[in-house]
């Protein structure tokens, strides 16, 4: 639930404001939640969105329900299943390829997690995506500061990511990931990049939820 | 249909220019074995549809899986062996969402003989089987190459597993005449005391096999299982029915490859005494297929050898 609230924003300014919907596979806009344990925060927004009924978020991952515990194409509104972490972006680039070689103006957003980083398909994808020139692509990443066993700095550092992505070619910008202003003036910059660009969004995991803000509590019983 | 002396994987190379031809939309992805899979041969000539990502197995399944959600119809080749180390993604991108990514793993079984055992692929077809949607093909020689491939790019939608060879590619099925459907089995040769089923270029051994049988009064069913999965059960069952025996001989692992499809096939229809041939262990080089094959016991010799050892302990 904490990397649930931690991108809320994120997906927020994303879907309200800049993924473009569309049945053309080429002109649409394309959101890939790689990190997929972020359903909740997806499904909320697609229920505002109104693609998929609102009572259904409170029946989210029983057995008669269509909201599976991580994003799944079955459901309206989900361009690509994820759940295992670190395959979104390979995914995008191979989409924005696509869209790119059939002259679409169609672009992918992909929201990651930090502690996402740490696997090595990542790696993969973001130095061919360079390759590719891809300036339609463009990643979140939902810099909360936790994975799953804890803190990120007890876990894995990764404080030198936004030095390896740009290293590599990508366009790096930061940004407060729980101001709408600071989320748009990031994402405006984005759309003019020559090149793919990363925006790390610091955030706080289970932000607005006391109970759980900056901890690295998995539930909470709301209502107990 | 060109039949040239060619190895498999020339073949595949081959085919894949003509069908770029024909199919605007037709993309080939490759991870650092553009030469070796014969894939280059796409990229000389549709160099804008011809993605190579690097040494990068992970991200080949996954890219191929984007253009694939995007609406391209791409091929993703590589060797079989670190195709597999791809699973995860083969299995939660391409199998999950089901989608019309075609994987071509070359090099598998005993045709990259003198890699030896971390290049030589022997449970590939097992670990392709287990995932739901996903279908497997096997073909022989050239000529299944040429009956089957095209059929299966242009016509076929969902996500395939094409396992291919190296070099050493016998001539196995061309006079033979069949058209490929998937989920047929072909019956190459009629037989009524033992059926073998195989499929792959050690089909060659076991046709071979077959005549040494005849010669000892043993007449034998040959079944070319080219489609592993979906899997033709009627076929199955009308000759274990037929036969009473039936014995499973491929370059693959006994655990969960083409013996294990069969028996899983003929243990709810019609269960039969059978042998499985195949490895159980990991391969190790040597200078050509055919010493692996001595010595993994897989040739016409030793298949026959089975076939009569199967039959005596059930016909005392």
């Amino acid at each position: 639930m904490g990397s649930t609230l931690s991108c809320v924003e994120i997906l927020t300014v994303l879907l309200t404001k800049y993924v473009k919907r569309s049945s053309n596979p080429l002109e649409k806009d394309w959101l890939i939640l790689s990190k997929g344990h972020a359903a909740p925060a997806l499904y909320a927004l697609l229920a505002l969105e109104g693609l998929i009924p609102y009572e259904e978020l409170f029946k989210m991952q029983s057995i008669d329900s269509m909201l599976q515990g991580h994003p799944d194409t079955s459901i309206a509104g989900v361009d690509v299943s994820t759940g295992s972490l670190g395959q979104g972006l390979s995914i995008g680039v191979g989409i924005a390829t696509w869209i790119k070689l059939r002259g679409g103006s169609g672009r992918v957003y992909i929201v990651m997690g930090d502690g996402e980083q740490d696997e090595g398909e990542v790696w993969e994808a973001i130095t061919h995506a360079v390759v590719r020139k891809l300036s339609n692509l463009i990643v979140i990443v939902d810099d909360n500061g936790y994975q799953l066993d804890g803190r990120v700095c007890d876990i894995k550092p990764k404080y030198f990511m936004p030095f390896i992505w740009s290293t590599i070619g990508w366009a790096v910008i930061l940004c407060n990931g729980h101001s709408v202003s600071s989320l748009i003036s990031a994402i405006d910059r984005a759309l003019v990049n020559e090149k793919p660009t990363v925006i790390f969004a610091k955030t706080v995991r289970g932000k607005g939820l006391k109970q759980i803000e900056g901890t690295d509590i998995q539930r909470v019983e709301l209502w107990s | 249909m060109e039949l040239a002396d060619v190895s498999m994987r020339d073949a595949v190379g081959r085919l894949l220019c003509e069908l770029g031809d024909e199919l605007g939309d037709l993309v080939i992805v490759t991870a650092d074995v553009g030469k070796a899979t014969r894939a280059y041969l796409f990229g000389i000539k549709f160099p804008g549809r011809y993605f190579n990502v690097g040494i990068s197995e992970q991200h080949l399944i996954d890219f191929a899986a984007g253009i694939a959600v995007a609406g391209g119809r791409p091929i993703a080749i590589a060797f079989a062996m670190f195709l597999m180390r791809a699973w995860e993604q083969i299995r939660n991108a391409v199998g999950r969402m089901n989608l019309n990514v075609k994987i071509i793993g070359t090099h598998a079984g005993f045709s990259d003989h003198a890699d030896g055992s971390s290049h030589q692929s022997l449970e590939d077809i097992a670990l392709m089987r287990t995932i739901p949607n996903m279908s497997v093909v096997v073909p022989s020689d050239v000529a299944d190459i040429y009956r089957s491939l095209p059929i299966i790019v242009k016509d076929i939608k969902g996500p395939l597993y094409y396992r291919i060879g190296r070099d050493y590619s016998p001539r196995i099925t061309n006079d033979y005449d069949y058209e490929f459907k998937l989920g047929k089995a072909y019956v190459l040769e009629d037989g009524y005391d033992v059926a073998i089923v195989s499929s792959g270029p050690i089909l060659y051994e076991v046709l071979n096999a077959a005549k040494e049988l005849r010669k000892l009064g043993v007449n034998a069913a040959i079944i070319n299982l080219m489609s592993i999965k979906p899997i033709d059960e009627v076929t199955l069952e009308i000759y274990a029915r037929k036969c009473g025996y039936v014995v499973t001989v491929e370059e693959h692992s006994i655990y969960g490859g083409l013996g294990s499809a069969v028996a899983e096939v003929l243990v709810t229809k019609y269960p039969v005494p059978m042998k499985l041939l195949g490895t159980s262990t990991y391969g190790r080089s040597a200078k050509n297929v055919r010493d692996l094959l001595n010595y993994y016991g897989l040739t016409a010799p030793a298949v026959a050898k089975s076939v009569i050892e199967l039959l005596t302990m059930y016909r005392r």
